[in-house]
Order: structure tokens, then sequence, then C-alpha cells
């Protein structure tokens, strides 16, 4: 099909259209008919071989508008002068080998027209031709135009190319310089429709007889058809000074510079077509529609909750059996476990009846026979007894005498054998006997010490010269404050008596206003503290402090009673004491319980010494293996 | 009250302390229900009787029966020394009972650091002037010839005593003389040989402090056997 080429805009238009429907410039008076395939092969004034198909176009276009031309306005015509003047700058950009080479590998068909396959024309051989012909066949000259049959054969492919990009690769064949064109071309050239070194109005008439030279080549065989009477027309119409004057455009010089920035190797402008058919299209944002792009949408980068993987571990059976293992070990681990059930008699429980008997048998024995074998202790062997019993009996007659209770009740079977003395002395010089106490049980056996006390060697069987004052609060702070102030820190008595306001108690109103102070406890802790807090206030006007201890404490207590000047001014410890200070006192209360602490303390050392020599020999295998090893 | 309570409590009480003096010594073959049955009922007693004890000896008769004596004489002196004497100890004891609740708790942290503070200065001022001071000067009269014997015999005897002593004393401190210079970074701290020796001796007799401590305790342990003995017998001899 052949399409009508805008003169104006150079788009195609179909053929039935009277103006362009681009630019409604009028097609019937200027328009160009566009070749398809067929139309190339079946055209009747065309030459049937490609070799100067485009030249013959443009003749054929050329002898096509001048009948015409009259209708065509005169805007037209400048415009389309203008027009086909700017395109022949063109051909400037690249030489017909370059474009050849460009066709050759778009085509990719090396192959040469059967018409071209004649030997290489030379000025020689187209001299003769033009000598037989008189310049009427025009494909001499096409020797160095073998571009111009790939281009045709383009042409003949069917790649519709304006006629105006046919021409001016026509132009481009042609030498620049006219003077050195030999005489014969000039004057053909004159005669000549194609301009070599200017432009081509395409209204100038082809002359028949001057159609030597390349530019004939592209019309010579089809001018051979033409009738006489156009050339004719086309020579008083066009005047062959109108072309000439236009001056060939130079080409452009670019500075070394220029050249030197020019890349050399040729980039293709395109890349590689990436398939986004499977890619996602963006249906939201200003990207709308687009394919295979980031969407902008929010969504996009929008946070969002991790995905969540499973944690549960791949173990294995044995993996797994191991850890029911361990959950087992840790739940049996908070199971209290019962004690393992021990028979009564075995190995430990009877070593520790064997030496409960041995201590308790001859106890009991000594006990339940009243044995008084062993001579008690006299009182100068003990320290501190004496002493004790020279102040007790140094007490002046009816003075009040502080008595402190502060020892348990599991140590009265050591203490009370000197405690029972001393209350006995203390009644037959008629003491007024005030009881404290800093121990919770203190009041209670105070209260039955001295019931206990009466009625013993021609005493009284109640003795009431005496008050109960109770308990001292405050621990060590209690003791000073009874150092200082006795009737602030204990007002009342447990009789609910305002002791401090009826005699012998009304002289007093510090510590040291008692005639002596005696402290009996099984704790050492307690004895400091009662040395501590009071005895530097009853140094102050020399009242003895007097002790009665348990044994356990009397290591402690003892440099207190041997230093000088002395601490305490009298101690008696432990049972001996106490039956040393009985002793000194005419009272001898033994009952067995001497001698039963004599063969009992007997029996323990044995015990040790036992003990101690079989525990060596048991060991001795033992430290020689270690030394062997 | 005391008095009428004992005497009527002798014969129950005699019993009843039989029978616990044989759990107690139940504990020969072994742990036992009789043993920890004792046990428990000796914790509950001297609890509740240490309870009725501070409430009856210190609340009733150190707080309130002073006050109602005050207003019951009418007497201005009783008056004022109960203000000067027993008020303050009663504020601070209310303000005490603070620390029984958690939310009023940190009120009473004013009291507990007013007792703590006096209790500690009591305590210091107590050791210095009954126990460091007094210990001083005893010691450095050991040998003083003016407080010896005037036998001549028992001379040797108390010098050979103040000797031990003093050695004891001074060797003990040695060995608990831990205060000695680095003189090189890394090298391990030593003391002198001589420091050494003497502190062997300290150790020593540390050791024979200890033996004589552990001895007295079991001294008082086989007392307090042969006084349960002999308590047991008492009664079998009294009721049979």
């Amino acid at each position: 099909m052949t399409d009508i080429i805008c003169p104006l805009c150079g788009k195609p238009n179909p053929p039935d259209l009277d103006e362009c429907k681009y630019c409604q410039a009028p097609l019937k008076t200027a328009g160009f008919f566009a070749l398809s395939d067929q139309e190339g092969e079946e055209s009747s004034f065309l030459p049937p071989s490609g070799e100067s198909g485009a030249v013959g176009d443009q003749s054929v276009q050329a002898e096509s508008a001048s009948p015409f031309e009259e209708g065509v306005p005169d805007w037209l015509k400048q415009t389309e002068a203008d027009f086909l003047e700017g395109t022949e700058a063109k051909p400037e950009q690249g030489t017909p080998d370059e474009l050849s080479m460009q066709i050759e590998s778009l085509l990719n068909q090396p192959s040469v027209p059967e018409d071209t396959g004649k030997p290489v024309i030379d000025d020689d051989w187209l001299a003769s031709l033009l000598a037989e012909a008189g310049g009427g066949s025009s494909a001499a000259v096409i020797p160095p135009e073998e571009p111009l049959e790939g281009l045709a054969e383009d042409d003949v492919a069917g790649k519709t190319q304006p006629f105006v990009e046919e021409r001016t690769k026509v132009e481009g064949l042609l030498p620049p310089d006219q003077e050195e064109k030999p005489d014969w071309l000039t004057g053909l050239e004159a005669a000549s429709t194609i301009k070599l070194a200017g432009g081509m109005s395409p209204s100038e008439p082809i002359d028949k007889s001057s159609s030597i030279g390349e530019p004939e080549v592209a019309k010579g065989p089809s001018q051979a058809d033409l009738p006489e009477w156009v050339g004719q027309v086309e020579s008083e119409e066009n005047p062959p000074g109108t072309n000439e004057s236009e001056t060939p455009i130079a080409p452009a010089e670019l500075p070394s510079w220029l050249e030197a920035l020019r890349p050399e190797d040729t980039v293709s402008p395109t890349r590689p077509v990436e398939d986004l058919s499977a890619a996602d299209v963006v249906t939201v944002g200003p990207l709308v529609g687009l394919r295979g792009v980031i969407s902008a949408h929010p969504s996009a980068i929008r946070a969002r909750k991790p995905p969540t993987y499973s944690i549960k571990l791949r173990v294995t059976d044995e993996q797994r059996a191991r850890v029911e293992m361990m959950e087992a070990l840790l739940a049996d681990e908070q199971k209290p476990k019962p004690l393992p059930s021990q028979p009564i008699f075995n190995s430990r429980n009877i070593f520790r009846l064997v030496i409960a008997a041995v201590l308790i048998i001859p106890i009991a024995w000594m006990i339940v026979t009243g044995s008084q074998k062993t001579s008690t202790p006299q009182p100068g062997s003990i320290p501190g007894v004496v002493d004790f019993t020279q102040q007790v009996q140094a007490l002046p007659a009816g003075t009040p005498v502080l008595l402190a209770f502060d020892y348990e009740a599991g140590f009265s079977g050591e203490m009370n054998l000197a405690i029972s003395a001393l209350i006995n002395q203390l009644m037959i010089k008629n003491s007024y006997l005030t009881l404290v106490t800093t121990t919770p049980a203190g009041p209670a056996l105070a209260e039955s010490i001295i019931k206990t006390s009466t009625g013993l060697d021609g005493l009284p069987t109640a003795y009431s010269n005496y008050t109960n004052l109770g308990y001292i609060p405050g621990g060590t702070m209690g003791l000073l404050g009874l150092a200082t102030s006795p009737k602030a820190v204990l007002p009342f008595s447990l009789d609910q008596v305002d002791v401090w306001a009826i005699p012998p108690l009304n002289t007093v109103s510090t510590i040291n206003d008692f005639s002596a102070v005696v402290v009996m406890t099984n704790d050492p802790d307690i004895a400091r503290s009662w040395i501590e807090q009071v005895g530097p206030v009853l140094r102050v006007d020399g009242t003895p402090l007097l002790m009665i201890t348990s044994s356990q404490a009397e290591p402690l207590i003892r440099p207190y009673v041997e230093a000088i000047p002395s601490q305490v001014q009298g101690l008696v410890t432990g049972l001996a004491g106490g039956l040393a200070y009985g002793r000194s006192v005419g009272i001898m209360q033994q009952d067995g319980v001497w001698d039963a602490f004599s063969i009992s303390m007997t029996t323990s050392a044995l015990i040790i010494i036992v003990g101690s020599i079989i525990g060596v020999v048991r060991n001795m295998p033992t430290s020689d293996k270690k030394k062997e090893g | 009250m005391l008095e009428r309570i004992s005497q009527m409590a002798d014969p129950i009480g005699a019993i009843i302390g039989f029978v616990l003096t044989i759990m107690v010594l139940s504990h020969i073959i072994g742990d036992n229900i009789l043993f920890r049955l004792a046990i428990s009922m000796f914790i509950g007693v001297a609890s509740g009787y240490a309870a009725v004890l501070i409430l009856y000896n210190v609340l009733l008769y150190q707080v309130l029966v002073p006050i109602f004596q005050v207003f019951g004489s009418g007497k201005a002196d009783s008056l004022l020394t109960y203000t000067t004497h027993v008020l303050p100890a009663v504020i601070l004891g209310i303000w005490m009972l603070t620390k029984a609740s958690p939310r009023l708790s940190r009120w009473g942290t004013p009291v507990l650091a007013f007792l703590t503070g006096v209790g500690a200065a009591t305590v210091i001022a107590g050791a210095v002037r009954g126990t460091i001071f007094p210990q001083i000067g005893a010691s450095i009269n050991l040998l003083n010839l003016q407080t010896g014997p005037a036998e001549i015999n028992k001379l040797a005897g108390w010098f050979i005593n103040g000797l031990v002593i003093l050695v004891g004393t001074v060797t003990t401190l040695i060995y608990f003389q831990f205060g000695i210079k680095r003189q090189e970074e890394g090298v391990p701290v030593q003391r002198s040989v001589i420091l050494e020796y003497l502190s062997a001796v300290g150790q020593g007799f540390i050791v024979i402090t200890l033996g004589v401590l552990f001895a007295g305790v079991y001294i008082a342990t086989l007392t307090a056997l042969i006084d349960r003995v002999r308590f047991l017998w008492d009664i079998v001899i009294f009721y049979f």
C-alpha cells in the first residue's frame, strides 16, 4: 500500500486523504508517495532492479509534482523549499561507507543483486558507456555507490524511508569540489536535475540528454521511458542557474578538544529490555500503573509484626530421653526426701548408750549410796572463795544487799549450792535482800531460792526481809540506769510496793548505797556487763562486787578477779566453789554430789584418753597408705 | 502471790519436772518424739513466761501503777518524777510501735536510731572504762614488786605466774597482728621470723584458752547431769 508523505511534517498518510492528518497540509498537490515493497516492484516506471531505485523515485516524484505545481500556494512552496534545504545537511553526518556498513550489518545480507554482479566500473568504462549511450544510462556511474544497492535492497525489503533521506544519501556521495570534475561532467551536471554540490529543487527539470554523471545514474533507466516533452517543460520552467546559486554546507570542523572528547567506542543507546511481564503493577501512589518499580505507598515500608518462627527444636530420641532424665532429676530435688530410718540399735546408738552408761551409772551409784568418800575442796584451794567469804562476813548487819539472779534454771544444780550458802549467811546477818534480774526466769528463780534457803540450820521458816524488784528491762542500758538511779529503773516491787519509800531502801539513791552487789550468772557476757556498767560506779565508794558463776564463765571472769586492783572482789565458781564456800561458812550439803562429780570427771578423762588412743590406732593404717601413695 | 503459787505447784511441778527430765534424757537413744516434745514445751513455756513477765513487771508496775499512784496521791513531786523518767520512755515506746506497720515503718526509724546509738555508746563506754583500761593497768602491775606477795616462798610462784600471763598476753596480741606493709607488688606478705615464732606461742595460748573454755562447759554440763540424776532419785525416794 502506498502512503503519501506529507511535505510539511514528513509523516506518512493514507492515500485517500487530501490533507495531512497531522498538520492539515495539502497532500495532493505537494505530497510524496512512499513506496511499499510491492509497489516498488510493480511500479511501471521504476527500474526493475534496485540499483537506482532511490534516484528513480526521486525523479518520478519530481515529475509527478510538476503537474500540480501551479496549484501549490507560495507559502507552501517556501515551506517545502526550506524543508528540503534543511535536510541537505544530513548527509554530512556520515560517509557512504559507514552507511553501507550499517545497512549491511542490519540486513546481514552481503549478497549482491544480479545486476550488481558486474565488474567495477571505472572512469574509462563510464566514458565509453557515455559515449555509446549519450548519457542515457546512469547505471555505469554507480561503482562507488555500492551502498546504494544496499539502500535499494532496503527499500525493496519494505522499509519505507522518507524520500528526503534517500536523496541526501545520494548527495553525500557527491564530491564537494566541482572544480576537479572533468568538463564533460560539469556540462552534464548543469543539465541534470540533481546538483552535486548544491541543493536540489524538486521542480528542477530532468534533462535526458545531460544525464551523465552520478545523479543521472539514479534516474538513468527511467528517463529512457519518459517522453521528451516532460524534459522540455521542466527546463523551461526551471532555469538551470537557480540551483547553482545555492552554496553547499561545509562540514563542521570540530575543535581538537572536542574531537578528543568524542567517545571512540560506539555504545548501544539502549540496554537489553528486562522482562517485566511478571512484575507487579503499582496500584497506589504516584507510580500507579507502572510495572516493576518499587511502590512508594506507605504500606510498602510500614512496620509490621515480624513473622513468628517456630522455636521447636529438632531433637533426637536420645536427646529427648536425656532431657526427660534431667527434668526428673530436677523434680526430685524439690521433693523432700525422708531421712533414712536407722535402726535403734545401730553402732552409733550403741556407742552413745555405752558412753551414757559409763557416765550415768557411776553418778547414780554415788547419788543412791550418798557417798561422801571424797573430801570436799578446801576454800583456800579455790581462788576467790576466801575473798568472797571475807567480803560477805564484812557486810554490816541489816544493810541492804543487791542480789542479781541472772542465771538459767538449768545451771541451778551447779550454782544453787553456793547461792544457798550465801543466802544463809545474809539471812544470818539479817541483810535486806533486794532481788533483781536481767533474765526473764530470774524472778522465779530468786523467789524459789529464797524459799528453799529458809529453815536451814536454825533459820526462821519464813524470811520477809527482802524484796523482789523483778526484771530490769533494757539489758546493758538498764544496768547503767540501775547503777545511777535504781529507783527510776525499778520503782516498784513485784508485790506492788514502793520499796524506795520505806526503810531500808528509802536511804538508797544510787547503787553505791547498797552494802554489796552480788551477781549470780552463768553467762560471761552478762557478768562482763555488770563489771563494765556497774563496777566503775561501785569502785567510787568501794562497794564490793561479788560473783557466783558457772564453771563455763569462770575463765572469762577470772582476769577481773585477779587484776590489780581487782574489779571483782570475790568469786565462787561452779560446784567446787560452792562446796568450798559452804565449807568455809560451815554448811556441808554434799549428799554424794561431790563424789558423783569426782567419779564422773575421772570417767570422762578416761573416755577421752581411750577414745584418743583408739582414734590414733584406727587412723594409723590410713596415714601409712597415704604416705605410700 | 508467787510464793503461794510456788507452794501449790510444788507437788505437781515435781512430777512434771520428773517426766520432762526423763523425756529429755531419752535423747540418749537418739532423736525421738519425746525429746522433741519436751523441747517444744520448754520453748513455748519460756516464751509465754517472758511475755507475762514483761506485761506484769514492766508495763504494769513500771508504767501504769506509777501513774495511778501519781494521780491518786496528787503529789507534784511524783508527777515531776514520772514526767521526767517514765513519760519519755512511754512516748518512745509507743513511737516504736510504728515499726509494726509497713506503711508507717519509716516513722519509727528515729526511735530505732536513738536506741541503737545510745546502746552502742553505752557498750563502748562501759568496755573502755570497765575492761580495757583496768586490764591494761592489771597487766602493767603483773610484775610490780609492790603488788607482790610478802612471803619469800611465794615470790617465785608469783613471778612465774606474772611472767606467763605477760608472755601469753603479748604473744596473743602478736598473733592477731595483721598490719604488715607490703614491700613489693606480687610478693606474698610474710612477717619476720621472730614474729612468726612469737605468733606460734600466742597461738598455743589461744588453744589452751579454748580448751579451758570447753572444759568449763563440760564441767557445767556434767554438773547439770548430776543434779538431774539426784533430782530423779529424790522424786523416787519421795513418792515411792
